[in-house]
């Protein structure tokens, strides 16, 4: 018999004694905990793996046991987002309620009811965001030598994946994953290296102005928004937020509106940093008013 | 006068082309929106070859390209209300769905550059972004939405 044929033919009974998806035979020799590290990655998960089989004792070597598919793998990562979420929550009501949804998630984990797990796990990390209530906002930049950098600015964590492993990166941290590795450890932003940016100096318009404006397109206008330069800085973030929100990303330091609606505004800037993250950013109030004429008005809180 | 008449009744749409990357085959979800455009900013159609220049208002679908050039940058507004501004020279995909064997589709996937996220009601909003090394996932996990 040729190599070849022999080859071909070992490779058919390979497939078909091999166990199909989501299945797996039990090695001689195999512990519990074994199997359990092996087909879940989690050497405790042994009892979990039991009830997912109906089985009541550790199966012997040969036995098929089935393996969990994608329903455990939201479960995990529900489960995942609430401990990131939880460990970030300060003291109170919603965490304290959170920790015990989080408690019974795990506790349906363990005993294979995977949807009900990630209904509890979800509702933990709901509950805790919705009583932070602030937006999240965080930078993705990816390096010419493929390297990802996560930068999170605020608001409640990021899950940073990489090669099956997870981890959450909190407000104020960042997180470098080099191609074909896991996550490292999420370091403080000011822990990376150089002293953090200082925000930029706006120069206008003044604060607390009241800006009289003709009708233009979009509004009133045109008004121009100017601060100093950011060193090191590769760009800017300019955010508006009143009658109408709005971001602009520029390199200059300045930005005109051709037109804005009238009303309040609240302006803020941050520099875009090499590394694509933001710095820390400075913030004005504004009002903008029809006519001709330019008033100033008493400083506000925003300064 | 029969040979002209075509080309009188194609000419709006012909303008309409010079403008904003054709859109896709109907039936396709509207992945994001494009705003804020500003300097060098160009699309390419899933089903397409060519960079075509991109506009305020350009929609985007599964697996079209997004690309700015130095100087250039853009938001995409998402249906959920997310906001991810593109900074200049960077590359993107838009919700790939073929993504790498085990990686989750990501609604943005970075090949180069970078994005800033923003999720204003993140308990009711999610995003993914994908890159060459790592899955991010801000918000909530998307399968409970």
């Amino acid at each position: 018999m040729s190599q070849a044929l022999a080859a071909a033919l070992a490779l058919l009974a390979s497939a078909a004694t091999s166990p199909p998806p989501g299945e797996t035979v039990v090695r001689p020799g195999e512990s519990l905990a074994q199997l359990a590290a092996r087909t879940l990655g989690n050497e405790s998960a042994g009892r979990e793996l039991l009830a997912f089989n109906h089985l009541d004792g550790a199966p012997a070597a040969g036995t098929q046991v089935q393996v969990p598919g994608p329903e455990r793998a939201r479960a995990v990562a529900a489960i995942g987002s609430a401990r990131s979420a939880i460990a970030q929550a300060p003291a109170g009501s919603a965490r304290t309620e959170a920790e015990a949804r989080l408690a019974e998630a795990e506790s349906l984990l363990a005993r294979a009811r995977y949807a009900e797990a990630a209904a509890q796990a979800d509702g933990a990390w709901k509950l805790l965001a919705e009583a932070r209530d602030e937006r999240s906002h965080f930078a993705v930049a990816v390096e010419p030598d493929g390297r990802t950098r996560v930068a999170v600015r605020e608001g409640v964590p990021v899950r940073v994946e990489a090669q099956g492993r997870t981890r959450a990166v909190r407000a104020g941290e960042t997180l470098t994953v080099a191609r074909g590795e896991p996550p490292g450890t999420p370091q403080l932003e000011s822990a990376t290296g150089t002293s953090p940016p200082e925000p930029p100096i706006l120069i206008s318009p003044e604060p607390g102005l009241k800006l009289a404006l003709e009708p233009a397109p979009g509004g009133l206008g045109p008004v121009r928004f100017a601060w100093k330069p950011v060193p090191d800085a590769v760009g800017y973030v300019l955010e508006l937020v009143g009658p109408r929100k709005q971001t602009v990303r520029t390199t200059q330091p300045l930005v005109t509106v051709p037109g804005l609606p009238a009303g309040k505004y609240r302006w803020s800037v941050q520099a875009v940093l090499s590394d694509g993250s933001l710095g820390p950013s400075a913030t004005r109030a504004v009002q903008l008013v029809p006519g001709r004429i330019k008033l100033e008005v008493k400083e506000t809180p925003w300064q | 006068m029969a040979l002209c008449l075509p080309l009188l009744v194609c000419a709006p749409a012909c303008r309409r082309d010079a403008q904003a990357p054709p859109a896709p085959a109907p039936k396709q979800s509207v992945r994001a929106t494009l705003a804020e455009v500003k300097g060098s900013v160009s699309v390419k159609r899933a089903t397409g070859d060519e960079w075509q220049a991109a506009v305020n208002g350009t929609t985007l679908f599964d697996d079209d390209k997004l690309r700015t050039e130095r100087g250039g940058s853009a938001e995409l507004r998402f249906p959920s209300g997310t906001v991810v501004v593109v900074s200049e020279d960077t590359l993107l995909g838009i919700a790939e769905t073929r993504a790498a064997p085990g990686r989750p589709q990501a609604d943005v996937t970075v090949l180069r550059g970078a994005v800033d996220a923003t999720l204003d009601r993140p308990a009711n909003q999610s995003l993914t972004v994908g890159t060459p090394a790592a899955t991010v996932r801000a918000g909530r996990e998307i399968v409970f939405q």
